[in-house]
């Protein structure tokens, strides 16, 4: 009997134990990849879209390189900074790392745990062959020639990332929304027709007792919206304060026109531009300047507000979270004609920046970094960034990558003027000014006049400080090239004579010698024309 | 006692010159390893690796020291005087870092002590360029110094004294790379100060080349935009059309066709340039 029992367990045991071999072996992931080489890529875009246009791309990118196995690693953007730092301190960073600057405190992490990539830009990508980009170098492959990953670098002209995408800045409109109001879905052309829309939704919330403003309102769709807005109203401006003949005026030269009486809050193009704020503003839930983006998001999705103002960024997510067709469309351009800011407009403004985002870096200490370079080359090649096009809703960064009709509208275009600034904070303390007097402007008791007074009161104080501290910036960035040029020199001279280091020797001495030149140029007008004893 | 042979004394020497050229490359490659990461802007790790080639107190290392030191934080002036020191020493050398290690000490002078000494950088850079002009490092001095001349020396007064300084040294400075630098500086300085005389300057930076990314396209755009400014139609077109072929994503190329298409208008030659 005990026999028997035994006998029963243990052919009971050896059925459990094969059933668990076979599944181990023909249904489970494989314990230890097949794979000799797995990379892993680190990111944080995992709201909707990006993830699958990620995964499509690693598919496929396996399919032809059956050696590597690519991991995404999806990190939500509230931790993702410190697990940056954590994982790269502790050598257990991922192969290939998203970042970008604006994650704050980070300014080293590139230097420290980044491989520069910027003598592999002047070669095409090899997975460009067959493609129109077949011949040309893997920077200029890329639709803003990798200009804003430049103009962010660390050390000057050394590029260290590549970029996935590209973004545009658009009206998104709940089309049901705008027949109910309007009668049709044809969206307003101008400005014009964009104020007449204003008052028929403000007509029909009304009417109908609901909720309903045409923007969804929170602080960073706001901030967006007017940036873009100001653009158009200080191309005149910006235009004849250049002096230099660059076509554009940066944070410095903007505050050195105000220490040099050429501009200022009470000029009557900038109280024009901050009317057409008001406005705008006034357009928006009250209390938005207090809400999140989620919350502007949500107020959309709900049928609360005719358009948001957002990102291509958030395109997707839009169009999968909202119960109604939801439209991207161009702002509005504003026009000579325009009854509150039409004398100071000199043309179509330029719908944001074309700079491509999304940007991917090199781990300096991976262990498969030929493998992992060689990914990132087909992530942005033609193919990658169609497959990632594709699969995300997401426009690709790379030139002649075709766009689908529906994102054709999110694609930006060189249609307008940009000439830099736009008078909403040059620095930390006008910008503190301006936020802290921008309720004088924008809530339904404030005015331009009060907002004016307001801001001017402590301008020549603020600009001041934000002189000095860009200049102080400055100066500490031109000292930190004085050990690069001499390295440069002296790994000619105990290695083999290198022509691209003895470039390079040349171009960190011109530049930080034009970088030192303008920064004594700060120091010139602070010292004659800077607010003595500045309150900040 | 056992017997040395001829042999075996010749076999020790190779031993051992084997075993000093190894390790004289070790501490080669550890001071090339160092300059390297002081290129990438890690000073700790550079010193660490200099740590590893200890002994070695050689005229590279003691450079690579020095610049290790100035590099690292906290930057004091305690430190910066030491960095003063030990490259004053290393000046006085009649060899490459001799030069570099004097051109470093206007530098510290210049932009790494808490209070900038000026002065003092500037007699530096005078020094140097009259001691081996032609070299690269008195030549950049001479830059810097111009530099200096232009907008900080409390001498030369008055901005058409300071930019005429600055011209003086343009002739010192034969380094064809060097002086289309001094050319951009001279020829800014002239614009900040309202001087007139500003394109030729550019212009002639701009027609030696090989500056790269923004500042190739900032004075492309300066020479195209003032020369538009002056009715030069010829010299506008010419820099507004190579600045358009290479930054076609630049966000100024809206405005840079614009003014194309109002040059053409006006100047019947530049007719069929596609904006």
């Amino acid at each position: 009997m005990r026999r028997r029992a035994f006998t029963r367990g243990l052919a009971l045991l050896i059925v459990a134990y094969g059933f668990a071999t076979w599944w181990v072996f023909t249904r489970s992931a494989p314990l230890v990849s097949a794979r000799p080489v797995t990379i892993r890529l680190a990111h944080w875009q995992i709201e909707k879209g990006p993830p699958d246009g990620l995964a499509a791309v690693i598919k496929r990118y396996e399919e032809i390189n059956p050696r590597v196995k690519v991991e995404a690693v999806g990190v939500p953007s509230p931790i993702y900074r410190q697990w940056l730092r954590t994982n790269l301190t502790g050598g257990t960073g991922t192969d290939i790392v998203e970042f970008a600057y604006f994650l704050g405190g980070v300014g080293d992490v590139p230097v420290r745990y980044f491989e520069p990539l910027t003598r592999f830009m002047e070669i095409p990508n090899p997975y460009n062959r067959g493609t129109k980009m077949e011949q040309i170098p893997w920077r200029r492959t890329f639709a803003d020639n990798l200009y804003l990953m430049v103009s962010q670098s660390p050390e000057i002209g050394q590029i260290y990332g590549v970029t996935l995408t590209q973004g545009s800045m658009r009206l998104f409109c709940n089309r049901a929304l705008l027949k109910e109001i309007t009668g049709a879905t044809i969206p307003p052309k101008n400005f014009l027709e964009f104020r007449a829309l204003w008052a028929q939704v403000a007509d029909h919330a009304k009417r109908t007792g609901r909720p309903l403003h045409t923007l969804a309102g929170s602080r960073s769709n706001a901030q967006w919206l007017l940036e873009m807005l100001m653009q158009g109203c200080v191309t005149r401006l910006n235009l004849e304060l250049d002096r230099d003949g660059c076509l554009s005026r940066n944070s410095p030269q903007v505050l050195e026109d105000y220490l040099n009486g050429r501009w200022s809050a009470k000029g009557p193009d900038l109280r024009a531009a901050y009317a057409l704020m008001r406005e705008v503003c006034l357009q928006m839930r009250p209390g938005f300047a207090q809400l999140s983006r989620d919350d502007a998001i949500q107020e959309f999705v709900r049928g609360e507000a005719l358009f948001i103002f957002s990102g291509s960024f958030d395109a997707t997510s839009l169009r999968e979270l909202a119960p109604f067709p939801v439209e991207a469309m161009h702002l509005p351009q504003l026009t000579q004609d325009d009854p509150v800011v039409g004398p100071f407009i000199k043309g179509p403004f330029l719908e944001g920046l074309l700079g491509t985002g999304c940007e991917f870096y090199l781990n300096k200490n991976t262990r498969h970094k030929e493998e992992a370079l060689d990914f990132l080359r087909f992530l942005t090649s033609v193919e990658g960034g169609q497959i990632f096009t594709e699969r995300s809703g997401w426009l690709s960064s790379i030139r002649s990558v075709p766009t689908p009709p529906e994102l054709e509208v999110q694609r930006a275009e060189f249609n307008g003027y940009y000439t830099g600034i736009f008078y909403m904070g040059m620095g930390p303390n006008s910008e503190i000014a301006f936020k802290q007097n921008f309720h004088l402007l924008v809530t339904p008791q404030g005015s331009v006049d009060r907002f004016v007074e307001a801001l001017e009161a402590n301008m020549k104080a603020a600009l001041t400080e934000d002189l000095r501290l860009d200049l102080h910036n400055r100066l500490a960035g031109v000292r930190a090239v004085d050990s690069e040029i001499i390295a440069m020199s002296a790994l000619n001279r105990v290695l083999a004579v290198s022509p691209e280091r003895a470039s390079r020797q040349q171009t960190l001495a011109a530049n930080q010698t034009l970088a030192e030149q303008r920064a004594l140029e700060s120091a010139w007008i602070l010292a004659r024309r800077g607010a003595p004893n500045s309150s900040h | 006692m056992p017997r040395v042979s001829p042999p075996s004394i010749l076999c020790a020497l190779l031993l051992g010159l084997a075993a000093l050229a190894c390790a004289e490359t070790r501490a080669a490659g550890e001071v090339s390893g160092a300059w390297e990461l002081v290129a990438q802007h890690l000073p700790a790790d550079a010193l660490a690796r200099l740590k590893n080639s200890s002994g070695n107190a050689d005229r590279e290392s003691a450079l690579a020291q020095a610049i290790v030191l100035m590099d690292s934080q906290p930057a004091t002036d305690e430190k910066m005087r030491d960095v003063v020191s030990r490259l004053e020493s290393l000046g006085r050398g009649d060899d490459e870092i001799a030069l570099a290690a004097t051109y470093m000490v206007g530098r510290v002078y210049q932009a790494h002590f808490f209070a900038a000494d000026l002065g003092r950088a500037a007699e530096v850079y005078e020094a140097l360029a009259a001691r081996q002009p032609a070299s690269y490092w008195a030549q950049l001095a001479l830059v810097k110094l111009a530099v200096l001349k232009l907008y900080a020396l409390p001498q030369p007064a008055g901005p058409p004294a300071r930019v005429a300084a600055a011209e003086a040294l343009l002739a010192r400075v034969t380094d064809p790379i060097l002086q289309r630098d001094l050319h951009v500086v001279i020829g800014r300085a002239r614009l900040f100060h309202d001087l007139p005389g500003v394109l030729p300057h550019l212009v002639a930076a701009a027609r030696v080349g090989g500056f790269a990314g923004v500042p190739r396209s900032d004075l492309q755009l300066q020479v195209a935009e003032l020369s538009r400014r002056e009715g030069n139609w010829a010299q506008a077109r010419e820099f507004f059309e190579e600045f358009i072929t290479e930054n076609d994503a630049d966000p100024r190329a809206y405005a840079v066709r614009i003014k194309l298409e109002e040059i053409a208008a006006v100047y019947p030659a530049a007719k069929g340039i596609a904006p």
